[in-house]
């Protein structure tokens, strides 16, 4: 009754706003699942990642109950979600997160869990998902192509000349690549690795931006005394400097916020309450090809409480030019300049709690 | 001296009460300051901001003989004296200077009243014979308008004004006003006060008196104020922003209580004008000026121009009496937070999301240079007026710009903007990387003549010349919200309301001069310009390259 009437409240704020065929449906908490909710929002309103869910669903639900895994989960809550007759309301995701716990111990418990955590487990575990059923379809590529994996296999064939690595959909949406250049002091030669990631994780420093926590992290560092470098060609330690560039924007850029830090003198870890300001717009300019491309925020997982170890997560959604608050099965508009409580704390003994911790963005490259 | 700057130290454990510029050290010589335990409730909203109020003489003491006409050598003067405050048109300041009441307690240390000023009485002033004239600040924090005594030394404000159903966002004072009422305060609700600043000081209560009151309880727009300015040599037309995009401009002569509405605004994105239909309406006139809040707006010296930044990232320049838009930009993104004119009414600086400091010329509608400096956002902006070419020898043509900049990184930046001879950016490859670069066709960002009303987009990273600060000084624990440049001084307030009064350099003291000027910009070397400007700097410091500009 009380999921009603925060339904009907909600709907009474949009009004004749509410958009067409979208649905804003709270998260049930089965005891500290709220890292998992908090994501799952954010994902939800990932519209990219929504549609290829939602088709993936659709290309399987054929198979029936065949093989259950995370994705299928998934595909099946986001589903049950988006076919909602009402428009507002709460949803159990029961299933999907029984089988998170079933997959992986670390979210069995009852403990507080790190929400980014979660993310990259999740992430990296669909992932490994679809390139097995791709993989899979690959080797019974000889007998007629199946209909029923259209999702994994048309993917497949739109990267046929690259035979690996698979590049599943959700590469598509999350997956940019770093460039890690190291120089040699001593004979000046550049050694470049590149690397691939589903978010950037970012060093923090109190009354600080976004865009300067993105400098921090391209910035030049030099290795040495304890920290050198060995390089090929010296065949030996030497200084070098290192520095990292973004080769490849991601289309979906997540980043997530180091604000829980191991202090080593306390022997654990420590959540920095810095004020982080964000901008609704953002653009990358250490880019390798000086793009400049612009991005969206359109979801932000808040990590409320003042320790690592306990807390809450809630997120906040833009979903066609509204933003929502998600606290579990709560769901209310609210205001897009009351993002900007979430920035942190510009002291360190504050009231006020409830910290920016993972920021999506989208490219809105496309439609410039 | 020693001891007052040790007890600032202790308030702000690891802030220096001093910082090196070229031209020698600013020495933090008193703070202003609010009773404690007040805020944190409106935590990230409430915003202070600061106006510098210069209350002259009682009028009946002295006939109101400022001039009024435009052209003659005392209205400019007074204009070029108004612009100094509403240089900083985020923090919605004006004030008027040449009558030299700000010379007066610098360097003394004498203690304005050896009475611990209690928290919200209201202190020693309010007695009957008090004529207010002095320098005052005006500054608002949670749901109170606070008074200080800038040339006083004590920390509390003289007067404390509640606002019991809104709290104040933004305030302005125009020294010039005709008649009483010179400070206007605009709140979140969207309701707007004219008063008296001397009635206000007079008064022993808690609460605004005198008042007129305007778009009553928001009856005309609920959304809040963000900005307000009078409008310069105006006969008290004044101009309030709002968080919605739109901008009413009032006449302080008509009555505020009347009724009157506005056709809805069809197209959220485009300007539009529409006026009163009713001459006794007040407001007169609506601009809608663009989708989300307008957050800083400022005048040209002169009046004959209203820039203004927003949510949307977009400077647009107005011509204010013509009601037309002239040019803008867009900010390399996010949103702009806030905007200042120069003095000559040529260059404007804008402050926003992306970190950056912008510089736009008038001459051709251009962004001219990006400066590069803050960690954060940059909540404030100001050319300083009074600045002077250091020891100029005598080639003449070289006008330098002495500008400042505030950022929530909770740091003080000056920069210097050298006026020499056309420069043309220098491309730029990264360093390092790949020389097969993407051509990239060469911006046409600076050849292009710009058509009237254009709105430019914003630039690649690589098109603009970059600016580094002369300084960067951490002033504050807390984010910074504004700073005013006076003739003395450089005042930065923070977002919770407290100011630090940053007293300039003694004249002729160069002991200082050549120690340690910061030099910053560490990837200056990438887009730095060539210059040729040393000869106009005549002194013995190294001056961080600065950018040249079409004079």
């Amino acid at each position: 009754m009380v999921m009603g009437a925060t339904g009907s409240k909600l709907e009474k704020a949009l009004g004749d706003q509410f958009p067409e065929g979208e649905r804003y449906f709270g998260l049930e908490n089965f005891g500290n699942t709220c890292y998992c909710n908090s994501v799952l929002q954010a994902l939800y309103f990932c519209i990219p990642f929504r549609e290829q869910l939602l088709e993936y669903y659709s290309n399987n639900k054929n198979l029936g109950d065949a093989e259950e895994n995370l994705l299928t989960c998934l595909a099946d809550l986001f589903t049950q979600i988006n076919s909602q007759k009402k428009k507002t309301g709460v949803i159990a995701p029961k299933r999907f997160v029984q089988r998170v716990k079933k997959q992986n111990e670390l979210f069995r418990s009852y403990m507080h869990q790190d929400a980014h955590e979660f993310l990259n487990f999740l992430l990296n575990e669909l992932v490994d998902i679809l390139e097995k059923e791709t993989n899979a379809a690959k080797s019974s590529e000889n007998s007629p192509p199946s209909d029923k994996l259209a999702n994994g296999p048309r993917q497949l064939q739109a990267n046929g000349a690259r035979k690996e690595p698979i590049v599943t959909w959700v590469h598509k949406c999350f997956q940019g690549i770093l460039t890690n250049e190291t120089r040699c002091l001593r004979c000046e030669t550049v050694t470049a690795r590149d690397e691939t990631f589903f978010d950037l994780s970012l060093d923090i420093e109190q009354n600080s931006s976004i865009t300067s926590c993105l400098k921090n992290f391209c910035s030049t560092e030099t290795l040495n005394a304890e920290d050198k470098f060995f390089c090929d060609k010296c065949c030996s330690l030497q200084e070098a400097q290192k520095r990292m560039k973004i080769k490849k924007a991601p289309y979906i850029l997540v980043i997530h916020l180091k604000r829980f830090k191991y202090i080593e003198q306390l022997g654990r870890y420590k959540k920095l309450s810095y004020r982080v300001v964000f901008p609704l717009e953002l653009k990358l300019n250490n880019t390798m090809d000086n793009s400049d491309s612009e991005y969206s925020l359109f979801a932000v997982v808040v990590h409320v409480g003042s320790g690592p170890n306990h807390g809450h997560y809630i997120s906040l959604v833009k979903s066609h030019n509204h933003w929502l608050f998600f606290d579990d099965e709560n769901v209310e508009m609210i205001d897009e300049s009351t993002v900007q409580t979430f920035f942190g704390s510009s002291q360190e003994y504050s009231s006020n709690t409830d910290h920016g911790y993972i920021l999506f963005y989208e490219s809105i490259g496309g439609k410039n | 001296m020693a001891s007052s700057s040790s007890s600032f130290n202790a308030q702000s454990p690891g802030l220096k009460t001093y910082f090196k510029t070229p031209e020698g050290r600013y020495k933090l010589q008193y703070e202003k300051t609010h009773p404690a335990g007040l805020l944190h409730y409106s935590h990230g909203k409430a915003v202070s901001q600061l106006t510098i109020a210069y209350l002259r003489e009682k009028p009946a003491a002295q006939p109101p003989a400022t001039p009024t006409t435009p052209g003659s050598g005392g209205g400019v003067r007074s204009a070029a004296a108004r612009f100094l405050g509403a240089g900083n048109g985020s923090r919605a300041l004006s004030f008027v200077g040449g009558n030299g009441v700000n010379r007066g307690v610098s360097g003394s240390a004498r203690i304005g009243g050896s009475v611990g000023v209690s928290v919200g009485s209201s202190g020693p002033f309010a007695s009957s014979n008090y004529d207010g004239k002095g320098t005052y600040l005006i500054f608002n924090a949670g749901d109170t308008l606070f008074i200080s005594d800038l040339n006083s030394h004590d920390k509390d404000p003289i007067k404390c004004i509640h606002f019991s159903n809104s709290n104040p966002s933004c305030h302005a004072f125009d020294a010039d006003a005709i008649d009483g009422h010179d400070l206007l305060i605009g709140l979140h609700s969207g309701d707007v006060y004219s008063v008296s600043l001397r009635q206000q000081l007079q008064d022993v209560g808690k609460k605004l008196v005198g008042v007129q009151h305007y778009n009553k309880d928001g009856a005309i727009n609920n959304s809040r104020c963000t900005c307000i300015s009078w409008v310069p040599e105006g006969d008290g037309i004044f101009v309030v922003a709002h968080a919605d995009g739109n901008l009413y401009v009032y006449d302080k002569s008509k009555d505020g209580a009347t009724d009157c509405s506005f056709p809805v605004v069809k197209d959220q994105t485009q300007f539009t004008v529409s006026h009163a239909r009713s001459s006794k309406s007040n407001p007169i006139a609506r601009w809608h000026i663009c989708q989300g809040s307008i957050n800083s707006i400022s005048f040209s010296t002169d009046g004959t121009h209203l820039a203004t930044v927003g949510r949307d990232g977009y400077l647009r320049v107005f011509d204010y009496s013509k009601e037309l838009l002239i040019c803008g930009g867009k900010s390399y993104y996010g949103a702009l937070l806030c905007c200042a004119w120069s003095p000559d009414g040529k260059y404007i600086l804008t402050g926003g999301e992306d970190d950056l400091v912008q510089v736009w010329s008038m001459e051709d509608w251009k962004l001219v240079a990006w400066g590069e400096g803050h960690n954060s956002w940059v909540s404030g902006v100001a050319f300083d007026s009074y600045w002077s070419v250091p020891n100029s020898d005598g080639t003449g043509e070289n006008v330098m710009y002495r500008f400042g900049s505030v950022g929530q990184d909770t740091q003080l930046l000056l920069w210097d903007l050298v006026m020499d001879e056309i420069v043309v950016p220098l491309r730029c490859y990264p360093s390092g990387g790949s020389p097969t670069l993407s051509s990239g066709s060469p911006s046409a960002h600076w050849d292009s003549i710009v058509p009237i009303g254009t709105l430019q987009p914003a630039p690649s990273m690589r098109d603009v010349p970059k600016l580094s600060p002369v300084v960067a000084h951490r002033a504050h624990v807390e984010p910074l919200a504004g700073l005013i440049f006076t003739q003395d001084s450089v005042l930065t307030i923070c977002r919770e309301g407290h100011i630090k009064i940053w007293v300039r350099p003694i004249q002729g003291d160069s002991s200082q001069s050549n120690a340690s000027v910061t030099a910053l910009g560490s990837d200056g070397s990438i887009d730095m310009l060539v210059t040729t400007s040393a000869r106009s700097i005549g002194s013995n410091y190294k001056q961080p390259p600065p950018i040249l500009l079409a004079d």
